[in-house]
């Protein structure tokens, strides 16, 4: 069993999506949800579940956010409102969440997605006695480390397989208060970047929302080459975040680990299929983004 | 009369035995301490087992209690050990471990019966179901996000009956805790692990790129100023009644690779604010001369974080900075004769006669004065005492103490 998860933003995508052989969406609002590609309303969250289930696809919400009173006052009637409308799954990242959702008798499936903070399996094996039905791995996890993760925890875990990393998640509103202190004209964009000293060729992506203001790490994740090696380790739940690849770029790209996954399934999964087939992912990525495999090929020695 | 019905505890950071007794010394309730392992401040003194006994059995003495911070977010394999670790420390008698990590938490509470949690500022704890649930899962404490407003604490406090522990002094994390990855991207250190590089103060450049291979530097040109994240320090000094009123529990001070003349003024200021505040709520008012103090031992402009509204540029590290007095730890007083009014001083940066130092000690007590006559240890008089812990004799105009610092302005 392979899953693939992906980020949808738009109703319109949605539905393209779920044509493409994607399993489940991945949706939500900024209030609740951190770093979407669109904060939907609950009318379009209603109608995306429909769409899904119609093809019988799956939606998971995020409700990952790290919530401050004000939101933990208005999350238990979201809760119930996803409850209600069927979603299939909610991430949560803040336990208190949990609390309420096992304090009001809630019945919704949840992901334990702390993002940065989930690093071992004994850390997503805590959850899942908590009643976690699956967890989100950090982005800053290596091969060998994933081997070790996948052979002991007790319920699945996702990988990121494309799309940005954040790296730096502040409730400042860093940006914003650049512009103010410099009285500069803030461009109207969120496509801003920071490089790091003496290293202008590396881009950093850098917004904010309400959540606060967020970092992406300079090169994009694409784990395409190494999916055969995710199989062979078990770990089967493959995320596609589309929060800077937009359009129809971001459903091709779907239909590409989507088209992969069936090969892999059916054996069919070559070095050359593979290598043709990243080819044409790259010519949809983003052109003035960049792609790695993140931290999966690193020694955990290098990393200290 | 209002009187103040229970008062906070003050928590100190300790990176070496020798801070931890100076820091109790100055008014610390509880100090924290690393291990040497499951840490955070892998290059901040870390206790041995030894040392944490020691250190356990000075506080004891003095009515203080001891805490140790494993709060690393562990990967595979290294939370090895930490069953004997936690074992350990129990056994020690140290008061409780402030961990983060679930699978630490898990490891210490079935493999360490008895032994309290606190939960680390890492884990981002920032409602009050989230310490409901920690509470639940048998926690004692929970320490508060950085990010949480005083109008939240009070709330907070409102609906849950752990103990809460709040930041009130020192430099603080940019991200969320436990949220910034920075330094594993950018310099394979893991920021969670304590192998944070401090990203977040650099210099940035800051751009758009509005065609692909296009990079436009919104900056370009005659940049005024470098993007940059960093941050002014914390200090609550100033809102001590609303700490106290609002039943923060504990109120810690960051620094555990900061110095003894940082640990014991800062501890020296807040026991003085807090006593003074709780002895007399009503007539209490703050004073500038505690700030001052303050000021003297700080390494950025101070502000209030994020307890009064979201900080603004005014809070951030642009432009030139306020210039920071710096003040030097030269010496610490072992013996005074009132006699004769000699004081025995051991050396611990070059003074010398004609430099004006200032003492202070525990229950906040200063006095100035210019260094008139200096003898080595064998009497013969001294014009300068240049060597590293040398012990010297000076003449004071007014009577000081043992453990009294000696400190000058650079
Ligand atoms: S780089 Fe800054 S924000 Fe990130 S972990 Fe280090 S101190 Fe915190």
């Amino acid at each position: 069993m392979i899953e693939i998860i992906a980020t949808a933003e738009s109703v319109e995508q949605a539905k393209a999506l779920v044509a493409t052989d994607v399993d489940t969406l991945y949706i939500g609002e900024d209030a609740f949800g951190l770093r979407l590609p669109k904060s939907f309303s609950r009318n379009e969250i209603t109608e995306i579940i429909k769409i899904a289930h119609e093809q019988n696809k799956q939606v998971s919400v995020a409700v990952n956010a790290i919530m401050h009173n004000d939101r933990i006052k208005t999350v238990v009637p979201y809760l119930q409102f996803l409850q209600e409308v069927g979603a299939d799954s909610v991430t949560i990242g803040d336990p208190g969440v949990i609390h309420l959702l096992q304090t009001h008798g809630i019945n919704l499936p949840f992901i334990y997605d702390a993002q940065t903070l989930v690093t071992s399996a004994k850390h997503i094996n805590f959850w899942a006695k908590r009643g976690a039905v699956g967890a989100v791995l950090a982005r800053e996890i290596m091969y060998e480390e994933l081997k070790s993760i996948g052979t002991k925890v007790t319920v699945p875990v996702e990988v990121q397989v494309y799309g940005a990393t954040c790296i730096h998640h502040s409730k400042r509103p860093l940006v914003e208060n650049y512009y103010n202190y410099t009285k500069e004209h803030k461009p109207n964009t969120n496509a801003l970047y920071i490089s790091e000293p003496k290293k202008p060729e590396t881009h950093y992506s850098i917004y904010e929302d309400i959540n606060g203001t967020h970092v992406f790490n300079t090169n994009d994740i694409n784990l395409f080459p190494h999916l055969d090696k995710l199989v062979e380790i078990g770990l089967t739940r493959w995320k596609l975040d589309g929060v800077f690849t937009r359009g129809k770029d971001y459903v091709e790209i779907a239909r590409l680990f989507a088209k992969a996954k069936q090969m892999l399934l059916d054996d069919k999964w070559t070095q050359e299929q593979m290598e043709q087939l990243n080819e044409q992912l790259m010519q949809h990525h983003p052109k003035e983004r960049t792609l790695d495999e993140g931290f999966f090929l690193k020694d955990p020695s290098e990393v200290q | 009369m209002k009187t103040m019905t229970k008062k906070p505890e003050i928590l100190a950071p300790a990176g070496t035995l020798e801070k931890l007794k100076i820091a109790i010394r100055y008014g610390a309730d509880a100090v924290y301490i690393g291990g040497n392992r499951f840490g955070l401040r892998s290059r901040a003194g870390n206790f041995s087992y030894d040392e944490m006994k020691e250190g356990v059995d000075f506080a004891k003495k003095h009515h203080a209690k001891v805490y140790v911070a494993a709060n690393m977010v562990t990967h595979e394999g290294d939370e090895e050990g930490a069953g004997e670790f936690f074992r350990t420390l129990r056994d020690i008698g140290i008061n409780a471990v402030i961990v983060s990590d679930p699978a630490l938490i898990e490891i210490c509470a079935i493999e360490a019966e008895g032994l309290p949690i606190h939960l680390s500022t890492q884990a981002s704890a920032t409602n009050y179901e989230t310490l409901n649930f920690w509470q639940q899962e048998g926690l004692e404490r929970v320490v508060l996000a950085r990010e949480v407003s005083m109008e939240e604490i009070k709330e907070i406090r409102q609906n849950t009956d752990v103990e809460i522990e709040a930041f009130i002094h020192g430099a603080m994390c940019i991200s969320y805790s436990g949220r910034c990855t920075l330094s594993n991207h950018m310099s394979n250190r893991d920021a969670n692990r304590g192998g944070c590089s401090q990203s977040c103060r650099w210099k940035y450049d800051l751009f758009e790129i509005p065609r692909p291979g296009e990079q436009t530097s919104v900056l370009a040109g005659d940049p005024v100023e470098d993007f940059s994240m960093s941050a002014v320090d914390m200090s609550m000094i100033r809102h001590i009644p609303d700490l106290v009123e609002n039943g923060v529990d504990s109120l810690k001070i960051e620094g555990r690779m900061k110095s003894i003349h940082y640990v014991s003024t800062v501890s020296n200021v807040y026991r003085k604010a807090i006593d003074t505040y709780c002895r007399d709520p009503e007539n209490y008012i703050f004073k500038q001369e505690w700030e001052n103090e303050l000021w003297k031992v700080a390494q950025r402009e101070l502000a209030s974080g994020f307890y009064y509204g979201t900080p603004t540029e005014n809070e951030q590290l642009f432009g030139k900075r306020r210039k920071i007095p710096a003040y030097a730890f030269v010496g610490q007083v072992l013996e005074y004769n009132a006699e004769t009014q000699i004081a025995t001083i051991q050396q611990r940066n070059n003074f010398g006669v004609g430099d004006v130092v200032e003492f202070y000690g525990p229950g906040f007590t200063h006095t100035y004065q210019t260094i008139e006559q200096l003898w080595d240890e064998e009497d013969v008089p001294i014009e300068r005492a240049p060597k590293a812990m040398m012990i010297v004799k000076m003449k004071v105009n007014t009577p000081v103490k043992p453990f009294d610092i000696m400190r000058k302005r650079k």
